[in-house]
């Protein structure tokens, strides 16, 4: 309550210091180059804290509206930039600094500290508001992709409110539950990312693959943000701690500024459509053979008769979706005076899926405020969102929870009309009523999305407090409390008459709870000296203590005994269930820097943590990590040069801990059972591990900037390596240990990449100019040796079709995948040959199969990168961002679905007269060829079977290849292109509206991939993790284009 | 800042509010849980080692390579290491250590013997394993060799009858109040511990240094004295819940979630003929009409009801894997494994409506018999070339296949035995255990698994000692007599030997009338005559006929075929088959104790079992592989550094420890 008291406080004082506003007047300038005074054309030219901009001409003249008191920011590709306030004056001279003496250019790094760029030993990437309101998208980490080096965006899939996920210069932990994304910090507070998969895959059906999650970063406003910075390395991270290992992102929202209020209205309308379908062939109706070749109709395979111009045939897939349509609209008020300033904003974004039925409507409030009292500053920040999701199920659950619409889509028999999913008594239209039990049977995509509900709410609160007080200009203290707490409502109703296991076929309902609560606190001090004039010294010390905790409860029952009232209050006592669980962890740290710097030239920074963890053994759960970083502007000790104007290498080495999943350090017991008057209790086949240690993460990363032609071109390269030791995991082991999977400390996995940028501004003219920013990165990630017999780390959630998500110890990939393959041909010492012939197994008839788990594939990219372009012909400005990729398996588990039950076109092949196996007998190694024809019986082994049958049966064979749906892919996608008129000049009359432009922006206009599935951007379960689910499509919401038309009015 | 203590304590919330954990678990709970999860992986262990010992034929595919094609599959090894290492060993840490802070000597003694036993039963079947870093959450723990384990177990024992003569501290929870097998009766889990080291000590039979009759003895005579010392472990039929792991019931006997829960079983015509015509007497056993299933035939069905209204009782027959067989020759039941494979054996179906199946006979003389066979058993058929159409009316157990090799196979009665947990008929209730076969389809509202039951039509009625409420054997009386038998005529002592033999046989008759009358009188008798009591009639017969061997003429064959058939569904068959060295004759001066179990004529283990003739120990199943996935795929460094063979095709006839006469025969296989 007291912390509400003091927000009103702060919002009054904020409001009631409120600047009268000023006369808006036009403001003209000329930018010069600090270097040889040359004219500077094409600087952006901004009124702080608001959208009203506009650039330099060829003579390097600008004009602009603002009143007294604004702040105009200018930036320049190359330059630092600077600022200047408006004051009575309406002509303004301003120099701009190459950045090789950037003395200006400030990035935000760890603890929110601000940090001059040249003096950094680590890689910072920093994205401003422009940039990311390009391709503005609800989520903003989807905004990243293609603009960070060494940054790995995944979009879930195309479905209404679906999260993404991100890794930044690859994962760390191994193990499923390990999380591998950044931590986010928002104004200071670290901000939940988590993907929750509330609710129970065997009684509600919802899984990570089976249905649409947001991560939580979702619930942040796009529009709020005013810079976002990537720390990727160890390095620059250190300072966080614990869960910093995987990098973080600094996001600051936008604050007020001096001077007049300003309101900005932004709305947005979008309309997106699916990309592309899997196809179906429609030349074979449903049906199903047996072995001797009897034809069974009555089947969701597609095996059965030719389709003749008799039968009508039904578009199901291509009529289902529909185009989703996004209403976003953005209103905030920002406004200061000397002492205080105040940001306020509010958006709702209102989404309708491509699947009908289904939406995300999302709604953001945020209060930004500061107040100065002498030499204590305060500031107050508080930000509210309510989400909500409509989805459906879309692929198979545990345990009878039924197919999913997507699954059933995708597999159901073209020669019915799936619209047509209704009785007149309003039951379930089943095309094999009477042949098919109900729960063996399918539902209808339409009675799941029209029938069954599923949602999900979630309403979150963050804010936090701030308090900094200068003692003398060498020494601050600040203190700040920050708060972020959210609750998630699922809903799962599946209605009465649906094709699930009998016990849920008389209606099914289940809620999931989940409360997270997060509270921090963190006192540190900072103190500034320079000694002999050329020496500058920095310490900080700090302390912080975070406190989290989740509660989550689901209740579930079956069977409604009176229809029509879907509550638990009219389900028998015998058939409803709850279960509470509580997760609980805490962190102490301490924490320090210290560096030094002389002149321009040489920077050294060394900081230390100390962690203590409620997760780890006690006996471990104390632990320290240093880091070292220096930068080196050799530039400085060379004579002046136009062709390298800056120069700088950069090297750093850190160390990070990461602690363990809460309670990792007991072991459990399963539930109790009763025989006779007795009640058992025994252990679960999960050890705990009452000595278990942090992660350690050792990187170093070396890199350089440059700078050319007074700056016009840059180049920023960094290569890294990184070991993260003792990885927290619970792999299966031997099970003479008494347990199926054991906690343990064990094994390393190692990344190591390469991450380049370039910038440049190609054309620079008074009317055209061309900015070009072009981001190349590769990661390697293997893992290092583990206990011997730790063969692999699958993500239970990343197993579809024939392959599993693996990571593969001793030298094998992180990203790996394993599966089945065909056996090829044997040498004389019983090896395979590789590229040999492949194997008949004489008592099949067809291809050995490889059961041991084989690795098929490598799921990490050769490299990505993006080439980023702003183009202006006067007040048009044209962006377009190509996002490329270059290898990386992707497993098409779509397509491996659809070869399966005779949907793909691909088993139309010789009009399904014929297949033809070659190879050489597994057993005797003689050449084999054998061609199975329709209508023709053959024995195999001292069975005979029908030709139709075995045709059939080729396909099951080959769909058990994980190798025939495995690419290595290559993509380029115009990931977005955005249009933007700004009207402002033509409003030279109207004194009410300070600035308009429009924008019409187009994402994933196209992509060229050699990727024959649905879009290659995949990951089937989302933010699962250890190695995660990227790279294997299966049976997911297709992905989608949208074209948004927006309007931004600055008043 | 806090301070250095608050903060430790601000920091200790790693434990999880909502669920207990292993240090908080009551002893008096635990110990449940390891009775029934010891029973558990007791049962397939007895089960798939009776498989390989010839009590049981299977057509399921792994096991069936120990019942019949001895092509051992290492599929076989996971059931019983998982159900022991992962369902009770850590179990037995924890409860030993929270049961010694209490001074609850009785749970510390509890844990000692599950110990021997599991460790023991480990032993038995893979030779080396972890044992001394086991069961403790050692991410790769080290195997230990067979003596290693052999004397910690007897230690463990030794241990037990020290604690179990204790007063417990005051305060400690009673054994009563935690144990499902002995009602807390300390002074019977005393006489279990000694039979325990009669059994154990009696494996060392094959060496002369260690084998000690006068001490085996002595542990005889303290340990139990009649069939009310014997130690079982409950079966019940009343819950529906099912296990954590592997999803079978929780409350019914071990023997019956293996051996007796599916269709795959039969009795092998070895066992059988044990029973039927032991010594060539001719006169089949008491036991016999209470071991073998039967099922209902020449039923008629009341046609208003349509419930039985009248039928005949036709015993199994048993499945013969071992006699040589002409695949070639006609069809008979002498070669119907050989006709039709080694996992080929149909399971029967309900004719819930008359039902016509036309097989397709080429060969005439099969066509010829199989006319003869159906005409004698008084079907309507017809014929038309080579195709017969047999006519199986409602009320029949038929096999529901066009292939007439297989027509039948109703004479080999599967074991299988219902539970309310497993038939999946609500209807059936708690006293009714009889197996009713599934109908081809559902008839008119009923789902096609209970047309046999609804229609009263019983497909078997099971085995004493694998039905889901039958006693599990731990340790029996008529066991130690059969061990007494033994070591009297190891001795040179007939006399006692034969003594010892009749009140073997008689404890354990005395034993099935006393379980069968109270199934009788809970109910179980009313659609299931084979679980009422014997006739005393009978059993008299059986005393006074040559099928009981006299005091003259006693051999050791005589011995231990009726200790074979006593133990029945046990993992002692096989142990003491290997001490005898099988078939072999060649130990001692014995003989061939058990004659007529050889290689059959379906044998395709030759990888597995390399010994060329019986006297070869590599010629039999003396050892199961290691888990290939569960133990040595995740410990292969450790498994391999003591047994290099440990992988080897060949690994399973490699004798161990107590199944060699010296160590240095035992050290000399794991070179």
């Amino acid at each position: 309550m007291r912390k509400f008291a003091f927000y009103l406080l702060m919002l009054f004082l904020s409001l009631s210091s409120l600047a009268v506003n000023a006369q808006e007047k036009t403001v003209t300038g000329t930018i010069t180059s600090g270097a040889d005074n040359s004219k500077l054309p094409g600087v952006t030219v901004k009124v702080k804290g608001s959208n009203n901009s506009t650039q330099t001409d060829a003579r390097g003249v600008f004009t602009i509206k603002a009143r007294k008191g604004d702040v105009l920011l200018f930036t320049y590709v190359g330059f630092a930039p600077s600022s200047v306030t408006v004051g009575d004056q309406t002509t303004i001279v301003v120099t701009m600094n190459t950045a090789d003496g950037q003395l200006g250019e400030v990035v935000i790094t760890a603890m929110g500290i601000k940090k001059e760029r040249k003096a950094l030993g680590y890689s910072v990437t920093e994205l401003n508001a422009n940039e990311l309101m390009k391709n503005k998208n609800t989520n903003v980490i989807n905004s990243l992709a293609g603009k960070v080096p060494g940054v790995n965006v995944t979009q879930f899939s195309g479905s209404a409110g679906a999260g993404a996920s991100i890794t930044i210069r690859g994962g760390n932990s191994t193990s499923e539950g390990r999380q591998n994304q950044p931590l986010f910090v928002i104004d200071g507070i670290i901000y939940d990312n988590s993907t929750s998969v509330t609710g129970n895959t065997g009684t509600d059906g919802l899984s990570r693959s089976n249905t649409t999650y947001s991560n939580r970063v979702m619930d942040v406003n796009p529009e709020d943000i005013e810079t976002l910075s990537v720390l990727k390395g160890a390095a620059a991270a250190a300072l966080y701690g614990s869960r910093a290992a995987d990098g973080v992102v600094i996001i600051t929202t936008k604050k007020g500024a001096d001077g007049a209020v300003k309101v900005n209205v932004a709305s947005k309308i979008s309309n997106s459509h699916v990309t592309k379908l899997p196809e179906a062939q429609t030349s074979f109706a449903n049906g199903i053979y047996s072995s001797n070749g009897v034809l069974t109709k009555t089947s969701y395979n597609s095996w059965g008769l030719p389709i003749t111009s008799a039968d009508t045939l039904y578009d199901n897939i291509g009529n289902f979706f529909q185009n989703g349509i996004v209403y976003d609209n953005n209103v905030s008020v920002a406004g200061g005076s000397k002492n205080s300033s105040f940001f306020l904003s509010g958006s709702n974004f209102k989404q309708s899926g491509i699947v009908p039925n289904t939406s995300y409507n999302k709604t953001t409030f945020r209060f930004n405020g500061e107040q100065r009292y002498g030499h204590l500053t305060l500031n107050a920040n508080i930000a509210y969102s309510v989400a909500d999701i409509n989805r459906t199920l879309t692929t198979a659950g545990l345990y009878g929870s039924g197919v999913g619409s997507m699954q059933s889509l995708y597999t159901f028999p073209q020669t019915y009309d799936i619209k047509n999913y209704l009785n007149s008594d309003g039951s379930q239209h089943r095309i094999y009523a009477g042949v098919l039990a109900l729960d063996g049977d399918i539902d209808n995509p339409y009675w799941i999305i029209k029938n069954d509900k599923l949602t999900s709410q979630t309403k979150r609160v963050t804010g936090g407090i701030n308090g900094n007080y200068k003692v003398t200009n060498w020494w601050d203290v600040t203190a700040r409390l920050g708060y972020d707490q959210y609750g998630t409502n699922d809903y799962t109703y599946i209605t009465p008459g649906s094709a699930v296991a009998p016990l849920y076929q008389n209606g099914r309902l289940s809620k999931d709870l989940l409360n997270y609560t997060y509270v921090t606190t963190t006192v540190m001090t900072n103190f500034h000296k320079t000694f002999f004039h050329d020496f500058e010294t920095h310490l900080m010390v700090g302390t912080t203590s975070e406190n989290t905790s989740i509660v989550n409860q689901n209740h579930w029952g079956y069977t409604f005994v009176v229809p029509g009232t879907i509550s638990f209050n009219n389900i028998a006592t015998t058939n409803k269930f709850f279960t509470d669980g509580t997760t609980r962890r805490r962190l102490v740290g301490v924490y320090g820097e210290a560096g030094i710097s002389y002149k321009n030239i040489a920077y050294l920074t060394v900081t230390g943590r100390n962690d203590q963890s409620s997760t780890l053994a006690i006996q471990n759960n104390s632990y320290f990590y240093p880091s070292v970083s220096g930068s080196f502007v050799f530039t400085e000790l060379l004579p002046k040069s136009r062709i390298l104007s800056f120069g700088k290498v950069r090297a750093s080495w850190a160390r990070v801990g990461k602690d363990g999943n809460a309670y990792a350090t007991n072991t459990y017991v399963n539930p109790p059972i009763t025989i006779g008057s007795f009640t058992g209790v025994g252990n679960q086949y999960y050890s705990g591990n009452p000595d278990l240690k942090p992660e350690i993460q050792n990187s170093w990363e070396l890199g350089g900037e440059f700078r050319f032609l007074n700056g016009r071109f840059g180049l920023d390269y960094t290569y890294y390596h990184s070991e993260t030791e003792n990885q927290i995991g619970q792999p299966r082991l031997a099970q003479s240990g008494g347990f199926i999977f054991s906690t343990l400390n064990s094994g390393s996995v190692i990344n190591k990449g390469m991450e380049i940028a370039l910038n440049g501004k190609a054309i620079a003219t008074r009317d055209f100019s061309w900015d070009i920013t072009l981001n190349y990165s590769y990661n390697k990630g293997r893992l290092g040796a583990f206990l011997p017999g730790v063969a692999y780390f699958y993500p239970t959630d990343a197993q579809f079709g024939t392959v599993k998500a693996a990571s593969i110890p001793n030298g094998g990939y992180f990203l790996g995948m394993t599966g089945q393959s065909y056996l090829r041909e044997v040498d004389s010492k019983g090896v395979e040959i590789p590229n040999g012939r492949y194997q008949v197994d004489p008592n099949t008839g067809f291809y050995k199969l490889n059961t041991t788990n084989p690795i098929v594939g490598n799921r990490e990219p050769d490299f990505i990168g993006g080439i980023n372009n702003t183009l202006r012909y006067k007040k048009l400005s044209l962006s377009f961002l190509l996002d490329i990729r270059k290898g990386g398996d992707v497993f098409n588990g779509t397509e491996y679905a659809l070869v399966a039950n005779g949907l793909s076109k691909m088993t139309t092949l010789n009009n399904r007269q014929s297949v033809t196996v070659t190879g050489v007998n597994s057993v005797t190694g003689a050449d084999f060829s054998q061609t199975y024809t329709a209508g023709t019986n053959y024995t195999i082994g001292t069975t005979t079977y029908a030709g139709s049958y075995l045709i059939q049966q080729y396909w099951a064979n080959y769909a058990a290849n994980s190798y025939n749906f495995i690419t290595s892919v290559n993509w380029v996608k115009l990931r977005s292109l955005s249009l933007n008129y700004d009207f402002t000049s033509l409003l030279k009359k109207t004194k009410a509206i300070k600035g308009i432009s429009a924008t019409v922006v187009g994402t994933n206009l196209f992509t060229i991939t050699n990727y024959k599935g649905m879009d290659p951007e995949v990951s089937a379960a989302g933010g699962t993790g250890g190695s995660g689910s990227t790279g294997i499509d299966y049976l997911g919401v297709p992905t989608v284009r949208t074209i948004t038309f927006g309007l931004n009015i600055t008043l | 800042m806090l301070g250095a203590t608050s903060c430790k304590k601000w920091l200790d919330v790693n434990t999880d509010p909502d669920n207990p954990n292993n240090q908080s678990v009551l002893v008096q709970n635990r110990l449940p849980w390891i009775e029934h999860f010891y029973q558990y992986t007791a049962g397939v262990t007895n089960y798939r080692t009776s498989c390989i010992a010839g009590v049981y034929y299977t057509n399921s595919a792994n096991p069936n390579t120990f019942s019949t094609t001895w092509a051992c599959t290492n599929a076989n090894s996971t059931t019983s290491y998982q159900t022991w290492f992962v369902e009770v060993s850590s179990n037995l840490v924890d409860m030993y250590n929270k049961a010694q802070k209490q001074g609850a000597y009785h749970y510390m003694a509890a844990a000692d013997v599950f110990h021997a036993l599991g460790y023991m039963q480990m032993l038995d079947l893979y030779g080396e394993m972890p044992y001394t870093e086991a069961g403790t959450g050692n991410p790769s723990p080290k195997p230990d060799d067979g003596k290693t384990i052999f004397n910690g177990c007897m230690a463990k024992l030794n241990e037990a009858i020290n604690l179990f003569s204790q007063t417990q501290a005051t305060g400690a929870p009673s054994l009563a109040s935690g144990d499902l097998w002995g009602g807390g009766d300390v002074s019977k889990w005393i006489k279990a511990c000694w039979g325990l080291k009669a059994r154990y000590f009696l494996k060392l039979s094959k060496k002369t240094d260690l084998y000690n009759a006068d001490s085996i003895l002595n542990c005889l005579s303290k340990g139990p004295q009649s069939i009310a010392d014997n130690l079982v472990g409950p079966g019940y039929n009343n819950s529906t819940v099912t296990d954590y792991l592997l999803g079978d019931p929780v409350v019914t006997n071990g023997n019956f979630d293996y051996a007796a829960y599916g269709n795959t079983i039969r009795m092998s015509q070895y066992y059988y003929n044990l029973l039927a015509n032991i010594r060539g007497a001719g006169v089949a056993d008491p036991r016999l009409a209470k071991i073998v299933p039967s099922y209902m035939t020449n039923v008629k069905l009341d046609p208003i009801t349509n419930r039985v209204s009248s039928y005949t009782w036709a015993r199994s027959i048993g499945v013969d894997s071992y006699n040589p067989q002409t695949a070639s020759a006609p069809l008979s039941v002498a070669n119907r494994l050989a006709k039709g494979g080694a996992t080929s054996i149909a399971t029967a179906s309900y004719a819930g409506v008359n039902t016509n199946i036309t097989y397709a006979i080429t060969d005439a003389t099969d066509r010829a018999n199989f006319i003869a066979a159906v005409t004698a058993s008084g079907k309507t058929f017809t014929t038309s070339g080579n195709n017969v159409t047999v006519t199986y009316k409602a009320g029949s157990v038929f096999i529901n296949s066009t292939n007439y090799l297989l027509a039948g196979d109703t004479a080999y009665v599967n074991m299988r035995s219902s539970a309310i947990a497993t038939s999946g008929i609500p209807a059936q209730g708690q006293t009714d255990v009889s197996w009713y076969a599934a109908a081809p389809a559902a008839r008119s509202g009923v789902a096609a698994a209970a047309v046999g039951f609804t229609d009263g039509v019983v497909a078997s009625t099971g085995s004493f000692q694998v039905r889901p409420v039958s006693d599990q054997e731990i340790v029996t009386f008529h066991e130690m007599n059969f061990i007494k038998a033994e070591v009297y005529l190891r001795k040179g002592d007939p006399a006692n030997a034969y003594t010892a033999y009749r009140a073997g046989i008689q404890a354990h008759i005395d034993m099935m009338q006393a379980k069968l009358a109270s199934w009788q009188s809970a109910g179980y008798t009313a659609t299931n005559p084979d679980m009422a009591p014997m006739s005393s009639s009978d059993i008299n017969t059986y005393f006074a006929s040559t099928a009981v061997a006299n005091a003259g003429n006693i051999t050791m064959a005589d011995i231990m075929l009726q200790k074979y058939i006593a133990m029945g569904c046990s993992i002692e068959n096989w142990n003491d088959m290997r001490r005898f060295n099988f078939s072999a004759g060649n130990v001692g001066t014995f003989g061939v104790v058990y004659p007529g179990y050889q290689r059959g004529p379906l044998f395709t283990g030759s990888a597995q079992l390399t010994g060329a003739s019986p006297t070869d120990p590599r010629y039999w199943i003396r050892r199961y592989a290691l888990p290939p996935t569960y133990e040595i795929n995740y410990n292969s460094i450790n498994t391999l550094a003591l047994n290099p063979h440990a992988t080897d095709p060949n690994i399973w006839s490699m004798p161990i420890w107590w199944d060699c006469a010296t160590d240095a025969e035992y050290y000399g296989y794991l070179k």
